[in-house]
């Protein structure tokens, strides 16, 4: 039998033959993560050149502190934004999460280790009740989480009764504020949490399996992946990371704090991954483009900071950087994004 | 997967093993009996052609084995193994692969994969990670045993990416990589090439030579006559005829898919006389056309045509749902060229949608809401609206077409089908327009609602109304319409008037896009 070629939208491959830098470049233009990667490095330079301060070591450490706590929320919240969902209750349970560890700590009185591992079991535990009400009884991700971000808030303060819990172990403050050569801890802790997730991604079945239950839940169900699983897996995933977050925080303030405790986080991290390339619609998204949106974010609100803008147009910087990033994304799959939603 | 049958085989006179035993399977879906098989063997080594019009069977007869449709009653064995009824997984355990026309392919994923999607490739050591090489040389393996070029279909490309004809062969290839027992395809030529589907119609050759069943369902019948082994027909669930190619000669096929009963109206006169309203002239839009088409007030054009012949894109394109991409309308002799379809409805259209609970309704908002959501503008008194003049104008609409319910204020979820497909009719009269387009008016409507819908139909006409009806059932078409327009691929392929129409030759203008003459016109006895 004669084997019909067939080509598939060959197009792109042939009109820019002419040199392969041409084509590199068309490949990078096409690369949804290449545009973030490249405006961090765009942002780091304008802001160097403007402000001496922004470079210097004693900033760098202080983005590298900032960028593990919203950064690793970003990673969290990606997974659970890649099965088409949201979750809107990571600021809160960071914010929990570190009440907590300190409670069990101080109040109780366990060591630093077991204070943290159970904190992180509770922050599990919370993670696959999301999965459950979404998969079972059909809950939409936005009112699950609200639902728990709500109860985060309230159940802070109403632990402490308003109160800072002081004289937490050394552990927290050895995790936030050592540094491994001029790095501080927690950017490692960062670098770490984004290596295991691309790991997980990329190179795991059940990693594919979580973009093919994002992509097409229905494909996805016929081929006998258990859809279920992974969409709680992934909410697992991001709650867990949130109590990760929320222990990092207590240990850089040296007291469980109620009122400073992650509020608004969630957005930061939301805005991060789709900064970086995240489809709202699931399926779709890279670690990589994560991890620069999140440091293009930690970059301009520095930057702004080391400008001395002032403080109410931050927020508004961060609002436009937001929407110009999801327009030039818009842009960019009309050109070469094929069947992208 | 190959499933050692724990029972004996049982051997046919053929000397074939019986790889499918359907017993008593049946599937009933609201009111209607979709499939009704008493008993039905699929053999080793045969190809099994399946024909029938739209609605016969055909796709739920395929999910009964596939398991995603789960059956009412019946048993089935596959191998001599009991298929428990509704599990996709169970099906595929037993050795069912069905290549379904809806491609379940993630569009994000790779093209290997989606070829290797939920399951490792054989070769791979690593439980947990992925064994990108292994997954490659899977896919590509896969992609070469159905005779492809491996080159052809890039296997690290996104399937979104690719053409529809190479999402086609990808499914085919996902099907056959599983090693069925019972090959299902369902309408895998639609989308292809005469190359492609050259070597589709070899794979299921191949597939019966090492003693698979093959399942086929075709909507071209004379792929179906050169492939099958064994042609059966469907009609209305049921099987009418089990043949032997030599047997089913193309017209043969058509007069068993379409039934003998006479049609049970007196063809209606076309109105004469009446000025023409809609003109279309060499209208295109995406999968359409180019379509030259007249209506005149006080008539009901109906539009017949398979499945993705492009009925319902014709109707959506008048209405502006659709985008024309070229050629022009008259309506009422003005220009019209609609962007949206609030345009199409200043203009005087009113269109009822095929998807009553998708496109039409708040199924959960009660009657008067969504009876009187076209009006809003008519019943307010300067943008505001009262409670006492909702209601009063929703009960005029839905007493103008006999809804039959409690009150105004139940949630229109709560109506039978044919109540909920009048309430629209009475909205759709109630904007007052000139031509009203109809996708399907009663699907999903037991068989009494229907003749109460055909009169609304008809009263529309009468009342100087041009109707549009799309329809892929044939006995509505004929009962309701003064002259059909078969449509095949995009365009019309005949237009015929009520008295030349009959099932067969609307059937065979669908088939093969020509206008033949009917069998009664050869018999010179007009209807």
């Amino acid at each position: 039998m004669s084997a019909p070629t067939l080509t598939p939208a060959d197009a792109a491959d042939t009109a820019a033959a002419p040199s392969a830098a041409a084509s590199l470049l068309r490949k990078l233009v096409a690369t949804p993560e290449a545009g973030v990667v490249l405006a961090c490095v765009v942002a780091f330079i304008a802001f160097s050149s403007s402000a001496h301060t922004y470079y210097s070591t004693a900033n760098l450490q202080v983005m590298g502190r900032d960028l593990a706590q919203f950064g690793i929320l970003a990673v969290g919240e990606s997974f659970v934004i890649l099965t088409g969902g949201i979750d809107l209750s990571v600021g809160g349970l960071a914010g929990l999460a570190g009440i907590l560890a300190g409670w069990f700590n101080v109040t109780h009185g366990m060591p630093g280790p077991v204070a943290i591992a159970a904190t992180l079991l509770v922050c599990a535990g919370v993670g696959y009740w999301h999965g459950t009400m979404v998969n079972k009884l059909n809950v939409p991700p936005f009112v699950i989480t609200l639902v728990t971000f709500t109860v985060c808030k309230g159940l802070a303060l109403s632990i402490t009764s308003g109160t800072p819990i002081t004289g937490l172990s050394n552990i927290f403050g050895d995790l936030s504020l050592y540094y491994a050569g001029p790095v501080p801890i927690p950017a490692l802790i960062f670098v770490g949490v984004c290596v295991a997730a691309w790991f997980l991604l990329e190179r795991t079945y059940v990693g594919r399996q979580i973009y093919a239950v994002g992509g097409n839940a229905e494909a996805a169900r016929l081929a006998g992946i258990p859809t279920r699983r992974r969409v709680t897996s992934t909410y697992v995933i991001s709650s867990t990371l949130a109590g990760l977050v929320g222990i990092l925080i207590i240990g850089r303030l040296g007291v469980a704090d109620p009122s400073v405790a992650g509020s608004g986080y969630e957005l930061t991290a939301i805005a991060a991954a789709v900064v970086g390339g995240v489809s709202l619609f699931g399926g779709e998204g890279r670690i990589v483009g994560i991890a620069a949106g999140a440091i293009l974010l930690e970059f301009i609100s520095n930057g702004l900071l080391a400008l001395n803008v002032n403080e109410y147009y931050q927020t508004v910087a961060q609002g436009v950087v937001l929407g110009v990033a999801i327009l030039a994304d818009r842009i960019r799959a009309q050109y070469f994004g094929g069947n992208r939603r | 997967m190959t499933v050692e049958p724990t029972l004996e085989r049982s051997v046919t006179p053929l000397g074939r093993a019986v790889i499918a035993r359907l017993r008593g399977v049946h599937k009933t879906y609201g009111p209607v009996r979709v499939l009704d098989l008493p008993e039905l063997d699929l053999y080793a080594g045969q190809v099994v052609g399946v024909v029938g019009e739209n609605g016969a069977g055909k796709s739920t007869l395929m999910g009964t084995l596939a398991g995603s449709v789960r059956r009412d009653a019946g048993e089935i064995e596959i191998d001599g193994h009991q298929l428990a009824p509704g599990s996709t997984a169970e099906s595929a355990r037993l050795g069912v692969a069905l290549v379904s026309q809806e491609f379940p392919l993630v569009g994000q994923l790779s093209v290997a994969e989606n070829l290797l999607l939920g399951r490792r490739p054989a070769d791979s050591r690593r439980r947990v990670v992925v064994d990108r090489g292994a997954q490659r040389r899977a896919a590509e393996a896969m992609l070469a045993a159905i005779g492809l070029d491996p080159a052809s279909i890039p296997v690290r490309r996104a399937v979104r990416e690719l053409p529809v004809p190479a999402r086609q062969l990808i499914e085919i290839a996902k099907g056959w990589g599983r090693d069925p027992r019972l090959l299902i395809l369902d309408e895998p030529t639609s989308s292809l090439g005469p190359v492609e589907a050259r070597l589709v119609l070899d794979l299921a050759r191949r597939a019966a030579g090492q003693d698979k069943a093959v399942l086929f369902i075709g909507h071209r019948l004379d792929e179906v006559r050169a492939i099958a082994d064994r042609i059966i027909v469907l009609r209305n669930g049921r099987l009418v005829a089990d043949l032997a190619p030599e047997e089913a000669s193309e017209d043969r096929l058509i007069r068993e898919m379409v039934g003998n009963e006479v049609a049970h109206s007196t063809p209606k006169t076309a109105p004469t006389g009446t000025p023409t309203l809609l003109e279309i002239s060499g209208l295109t839009a995406d999968g359409l056309g180019p379509v030259d088409l007249t209506v005149r007030e006080g008539e009901i054009l109906g539009v017949a045509g398979l499945m993705g012949s492009g009925r319902s894109r014709l109707i959506h394109t008048i209405a502006g749902a659709q985008p024309a991409t070229g050629g022009s309308m008259r309506l009422g002799g003005r220009p019209y060229a609609p962007k949206n379809p609030g345009q199409g409805t200043d203009a005087g259209i009113a269109m009822i949608p095929e998807d009553r609970k998708q496109q039409s309704l708040v199924l959960f908002a009660p009657i008067r809401d969504n009876v009187t959501i076209s009006i809003l503008r008519r019943i307010s008194r300067r943008g505001i609206l009262g409670p006492r003049r909702v209601r009063s104008a929703a009960t005029a609409i839905t007493d103008n077409v006999k809804v039959r319910m409690q009150s105004v204020d139940q949630p229109i979820g709560s109506l039978s089908g044919g109540n909920q497909q009048r309430a629209i009719f009475g909205r759709a009269f109630a904007a007052g327009p000139r031509l009203l387009l109809l996708d399907e008016p009663t699907r999903g409507v037991d068989v009494g609602a229907k003749a109460e819908i055909y009169e609304l139909i008809d009263r529309a006409a009468e009342s100087g109304m041009a109707v549009v009806a799309a329809s892929s059932e044939l006995e509505e078409l004929l009962w309701i319409c003064h002259r059909i327009a078969v449509m095949h691929r995009g365009r019309v392929a005949a237009v015929l008037e009520r008295a030349d129409a009959t099932k067969e030759s609307i059937m065979t203008a669908a088939a093969t896009g020509q206008a033949v003459q009917t069998r009664n016109e050869l018999n010179g006895n007009p209807t």
